[in-house]
């Protein structure tokens, strides 16, 4: 009886830990739009036996004045993955490469972050890249029924302005570009 | 073999402190000083690609590869260390002359000794100026042990070759 109590007591810790961390962590998988828009190409390799990077994406939405709200994380663990990101509305991506190497017992990460505002029915691909120690990312637009593309600014978060994003707004809805 | 470049490199930056030797206040007092630097040194080389291009990269890279804060951690049996270093570029570009500046502050982890420039200690200077039409030429000031991956980084970003930013956390 002590035996079984003693059992179900650790099993019972494990699970409250494991639930813990996971909280602690304060990620959380993304939850696609309905129309998978944006289609992620990552190709990542450290180089070494020793050392590993992995890939991930954290989605934030942008507010009219330029903050921003968690909506989730994507793990960019397979070669193509396809995300549903809201049309006609600021996303901030911001993409996450983790490396860590065995032989040293080193960690860090690098970040790359970009804003987007998908436009209705338009398709967009994201090439992911970290090969010898450099990582880059390039956002394609693509127009609905056409195979024309044309590469996306970056524009990170320091460069919102509240009249900018709504400026930007008001054009896209009266015109598209 | 990084762990023991940085280490060598620390050695070195403190060897200058101690030697009543400031650290570099500008870009320009840093120029004069890395070619007598036991730690630094000049590489100057020429790419085949219009001056206009490359200050673009520079402008375009610059800001978005190096304007980061990393934080490290490293851990062996003994000991635990987390440094958070934040880096700072700043691109100045005229008619005749590009020049991308890298400068870094050591937020946690690192004791700084001496006088620190606004900004940080500079790290790497590098000038791009037109030699005709096609070709530029890079006068590149840089560290001569680690940071091979910013430097790797900037060379590519002359050549237009291999465009990325560096893992500064290497």
């Amino acid at each position: 009886m002590n035996q079984h109590f003693a059992r179900t007591s650790i099993i019972l810790a494990s699970l409250w830990t494991a639930v813990f961390l996971a909280g602690c962590s304060g990620q959380k998988p993304y939850q696609n739009t309905p129309d998978n828009n944006l289609h992620v190409r990552t190709t990542a390799d450290s180089g070494s036996w020793f050392s590993s990077v992995h890939a991930a994406v954290d989605i934030h939405r942008v507010t009219i004045d330029c903050r921003t709200e968690y909506e989730g994380t994507v793990q960019l663990s397979r070669p193509m993955i396809d995300v549903g990101i809201p049309p006609n509305r600021w996303s901030r991506l911001v993409f996450v490469f983790s490396s860590s190497s065995f032989l040293g017992n080193r960690s860090g990460s690098m970040t790359y972050e970009t804003l987007l505002k998908p436009r209705s029915g338009y398709q967009y691909q994201v090439k992911v890249t970290y090969q010898d120690d450099m990582y880059n990312v390039v956002v394609r637009e693509t127009q609905p029924d056409d195979s024309t593309n044309r590469e996306i600014e970056h524009k990170d978060l320091r460069s919102c302005q509240a009249k900018s994003i709504e400026r930007s707004r008001v054009t896209s809805n009266s015109s598209p570009r | 073999m990084k762990r023991l470049h940085r280490v060598l490199i620390a050695i070195v930056g403190v060897i200058w402190i101690s030697g009543c030797v400031s650290h570099p206040q500008t870009p320009d007092e840093f120029r004069k000083a890395v070619p007598s630097a036991f730690s630094a040194k000049v590489e100057t080389f020429e790419v085949d690609r219009p001056f206009n291009q490359v200050a673009n990269t520079f402008q375009k890279m610059g800001p978005n590869c190096l304007s980061k804060t990393i934080k490290t951690t490293s851990q062996t049996r003994t000991s635990y260390q987390v440094i958070v270093t934040t880096y700072r570029p700043t691109v100045l570009v005229t008619p005749k002359k590009a020049e991308l500046h890298v400068q870094f502050h050591h937020d946690q982890g690192v004791i700084g000794v001496g006088k620190e420039p606004e900004g940080g200690y500079y790290l790497l200077v590098a000038d791009a100026s037109p030699v005709n039409q096609t070709k530029t030429r890079i006068d590149l000031y840089r560290p001569s042990m680690g940071h091979g991956v910013l430097i790797q980084a900037v060379k590519n970003w002359a050549t237009g070759d291999n465009v990325g930013c560096p893992d500064l956390t290497k």
